[in-house]
């Protein structure tokens, strides 16, 4: 299954989409997180320590990341700002936390922590806006690794159907 | 020379380690009458005079921990915030994090150079350093003891007003260590280190295991309720 959350107020975007996966009989779930209440990550280290795998914060993520856990692919639509994904976006990724455990491991030459689940989401990003897209997928390498993952690409809104692709 | 510091750590300030380093680094810095404002993006209700701050100075110096390869979402959000400059300001950068080599904060200091300039402002380098992470659990007396060198960069920084220099260069560590060094480290990460984060959690109140799956025993121990419910 493949999970798209759209952290932009772009409905139009979001039905194009849904159409171009219909079409490919993609089995996907789409999350309109625009208006929902997502924090930011506290850094308070709680679902590492404290309550291992689980936030510390109690708002509309809880359900974005039992179905992020769920799912194979887990695709953000992002609106940009100062050259990278604006701050909703990174919520969704800084959030993602309590699926690493505290303990580390070296995975190629370099550490990372140890993954709480066997099966991680591949991770994809599509963006409205302006911005190097080399940096993105630089960012999108290094943040699927650390999640025990593989990257999906950072897609532009006009390459929906090469995004989908993937899918 | 007035320099204005941001805390762009999400964390409250009483545990931040990048307010730590922050400490120790002005300490050194403004040794011989330099000063400086400081303001923690993770207070909110200091947006507004941080924001004054940043319009009103040309030395900007902004410290903070890589979250997920890049900067923390609250930062990120406090920085969309922000009026591009076209006056010559400058920012500099502190990034911190709990990986120890230099390589895994590339990305995020990166980064770091392209919004200094979207925000219309010239770049003064980035101080680079990891392995921070032990930091808010430990007493004063260490602290200060693993944050030493971070006082020594603010007198450079004093000396040079940016983090080009050699010195600030050396300051990072090893960009990976050697294999000789991974293997050491993975056998302490087994052990050692394994026992420390295990004791840190009890000291929590944590009562599950550093790796429990609550995910899946969560859902598993709510489908054997649901059907012991069916069953009665």
């Amino acid at each position: 299954m493949v999970l798209i959350v759209n952290t932009t107020s772009d409905k139009e975007l979001s039905k194009e989409f849904r159409e171009i996966l219909e079409e490919r009989n993609t089995e996907y779930e789409m999350i309109e997180a625009a208006e929902m209440n997502i924090s930011p990550c506290l850094g308070c280290n709680f679902c590492w320590l404290k309550t291992p795998g689980t936030c510390a914060i109690k708002d509309d993520y809880e359900d974005i990341l039992v179905r992020a856990h769920k799912a194979d692919q887990l695709w953000v639509i992002t609106n940009t700002a100062l050259g990278f994904m604006d701050h909703k976006g990174k919520n969704i990724f800084d959030r993602v936390m309590p699926l690493v455990t505290m303990n580390l491991e070296f995975r190629g030459n370099q550490m990372r922590h140890v993954m709480r689940y066997d099966k991680n989401p591949d991770i994809g990003l599509i963006y409205l806006g302006e911005v190097d897209r080399d940096y993105l997928n630089k960012w999108n390498e290094r943040c699927a690794v650390n999640f025990g993952s593989k990257p999906l690409g950072a897609y532009p809104f006009w390459e929906l159907k090469e995004a989908a692709a993937c899918m | 020379m007035h320099v204005i510091i941001f805390n762009g750590s999400p964390r409250v300030q009483k545990f931040s380690n990048t307010d730590k380093i922050i400490s120790s680094f002005a300490e050194g810095f403004c040794e011989r009458g330099n000063t400086y404002e400081l303001y923690s993006i993770s207070n909110r209700r200091e947006w507004g005079d941080a924001r004054r701050a940043f319009n009103e100075n040309k030395n900007i110096l902004i410290a903070l921990p890589l979250f997920v390869e890049c900067v923390p979402g609250l930062m990120m959000e406090f920085l969309e915030t922000l009026v591009p400059k076209t006056e010559s300001t400058q920012i500099s950068y502190i990034l911190q994090g709990g990986f120890a080599e230099g390589s895994q904060l590339r990305c995020g200091e990166e980064y770091l150079e392209k919004l200094t300039h979207e925000l219309g402002c010239k770049y003064g380098g980035t101080l680079v350093k990891g392995n921070n992470f032990m930091l808010r659990f430990m007493d004063e007396m260490q602290v200060e003891k693993e944050t030493d060198g971070y006082r020594e960069m603010g007198k450079i920084f004093d000396r040079d007003c940016n983090f080009f220099s050699e010195e600030c260069r050396r300051f990072t560590g090893p960009e990976i260590y050697s294999l000789p060094v991974r293997i050491m480290l993975d056998i302490l990460f087994k052990t050692a280190f394994k026992n420390t984060a295990i004791s840190l959690s009890k000291k929590l109140g944590c009562t599950k295991p550093l790796d429990y799956k609550t995910l899946e025993t969560d859902e598993q121990w709510s489908e054997d309720v649901t059907v012991q419910q069916r069953a009665v």
